[in-house]
């Protein structure tokens, strides 16, 4: 997960790289220190600087951590000669390496070898399966089972695995991810619930939590959202667009199915003219065109 | 009600291919945007269309505050959503999955002629070596007890891109990397300023 600033900075350093202003070393950096996925750059600049022998030679002992960012990126892109190259180096200069080792087994990946893949994970993984270190292997089985489709294997692995790592917190939003995309949205509550108890002040947990009880729809599970989007609004200043709108879209369902009942079960709209107002104000600033859609939107929501 | 036809712009659908380029790492939806053709009551003129997701497409509230917002906006044109378009994540997975199911049924009940296209990433692939003018996606459309088929291999002349040569445009268009403009609904709601009618995109 990366903040605006980081990728807005990661942004602005892609930029110069792209374009021949130099910093391909400190972008690929960022890109390994920030773990986001940008294969096709971190190939073409990473590969820039292991070309030219003079660039490679000043990175000194930082040239065999580049070569392994560079395989992997080219595995990403289905350059597998790229990684073979890369892959062969380092195996030269480190023979016995199980870091290596799990590079070849990625590439088994790559190149679609599940069973191979698989049996090289398990090598590596029997003197020390419980060790921190390995927990990487562990997730690239994971990484296989859904590779081929195997949601239900996958799930298992991941379930297993988070029993022994369970402050993986990178892991618990996989397995979320993969039971909503299953549409099993309340094995995917109870994964937000480990991450918020975990991580209490992450407003994107509160808002994935908010998002799934909503989808789960009935009366508790709204308003129970509606009190993570307040959670969410709260710990990003009122500045997060989706809290913003999903507490309108709560407000408005609750509404729905508490047409007719007391007045004591009913809720104030403070909240969501709050929201409304706040939406208003952003949409004026950044998005004046559509001003006139979000009125009529939000008038849609607050008169059903 | 004779057999149902799906007339596609190209715009709409370059649209939604190059934002599946965009993501290839994950699925991605869209809807398509049209009209019942004033012509012939057995075709679906798709003039647009608008990406909207490429994470968490199995939750509803973002779900629904686009489709507010797009019906909003293109019911002043007269023109309605007509369809629902999705990618799969994975390359090898040809089957059309219960979240874009559900999605579909929903779009349905305010327009029941209402067709799902399914990105046919193999017939993607194949595209550059032999150029073809029939759409890299499969058509799917409800069937009499509210289920979705996929229309088999004739399909070929039941969904059919309005402009012949909209694929050699597309493998243009994927070549110069324009899948890099592309902007969807998850965009705009990280930054409002981003716009998902991508009004710049094909000028």
């Amino acid at each position: 997960m990366v903040t605006k600033t980081e990728e807005t900075q990661l942004n602005r350093l892609e930029n110069q790289v792209d374009n021949g202003g130099g910093g391909a070393w400190e972008y690929l950096c960022l890109v390994k220190k920030l773990k986001v996925r940008r294969p096709e750059k971190v190939l073409k600049h990473g590969l820039s600087i292991l070309n030219d022998p003079k660039k490679r030679s000043s990175l000194g002992p930082d040239e065999w951590t580049l070569y392994e960012q560079v395989s992997i990126a080219a595995m990403d892109c289905q350059c597998l000669d790229v990684a073979k190259d890369c892959i062969k180096l380092l195996q030269k200069k480190f023979p016995e390496s199980k870091r290596v080792g799990r590079l070849e087994a990625i590439l088994l990946e790559a190149k679609g070898l599940w069973a191979e893949a698989e049996k090289a994970y398990s090598g590596l993984l029997e003197d020390n399966p419980l060790d921190q270190v390995n927990s990487v292997l562990h997730k690239r089985r994971v990484s296989i089972a859904k590779a081929q489709g195997d949601y239900s294997g996958a799930i298992d692995l991941l379930n297993k695995y988070l029993e022994i790592f369970m402050a993986d917190h990178d892991a618990w939003r996989e397995l979320a991810e993969i039971y909503i995309s299953l549409q099993m949205y309340k094995q995917a509550g109870f994964c937000y619930e480990e991450l918020i108890l975990s991580q209490p002040t992450v407003p994107l947990h509160h808002l994935a939590y908010a998002d799934v009880l909503y989808t789960l729809g009935g009366l508790e599970n709204l308003q129970t959202a509606k009190k993570y989007y307040a959670s969410t609004i709260d710990l990003t200043g009122g500045k997060n667009t989706r809290a913003l709108f999903g507490l309108c879209l709560c407000t408005s369902a609750i509404a729905q199915l508490t047409k007719g009942r007391n007045k004591e079960d009913k809720e104030g709209p403070e909240l969501q003219s709050l929201a409304a107002a706040a939406l208003e104000k952003d949409y004026k600033q950044r998005a004046p065109g559509k001003l006139p859609l979000l009125a009529s939107a939000l008038r849609s929501l607050k008169i059903s | 009600m004779g057999e149902l036809r799906y007339e596609i712009s190209q715009d709409a659908y370059i649209k939604l291919v190059l934002h599946a380029q965009k993501h290839k790492a994950a699925a991605v939806n869209g809807v398509l945007i049209g009209r019942v053709s004033p012509r012939n009551d057995d075709v679906v003129e798709v003039t647009d269309s608008v990406p909207l997701f490429h994470s968490h497409l199995g939750l509803l509230p973002n779900l629904e505050i686009s489709l507010i917002l797009i019906e909003e906006h293109y019911s002043s044109q007269g023109l309605f959503i007509v369809g629902y378009f999705h990618a799969n994540e994975r390359y090898d997975d040809a089957e059309l999955n219960g979240v874009a199911k559900n999605i579909g049924d929903h779009i349905c009940r305010y327009f029941p002629q209402a067709a799902v296209l399914l990105l046919d990433s193999k017939k993607l692939e194949v595209l550059p070596k032999k150029i073809d003018q029939r759409p890299v996606m499969q058509l799917y459309i409800r069937d009499a007890s509210k289920n979705w088929k996929l229309v088999g291999s004739d399909s070929g002349s039941r969904l059919v891109t309005k402009e012949p040569a909209a694929n050699t445009l597309l493998l243009d268009y994927i070549t110069t990397e324009k899948w890099q403009g592309i902007v969807d609904f998850d965009d705009h709601l990280d930054d409002l300023s981003k716009d998902w009618l991508n009004p710049e995109l094909f000028k």
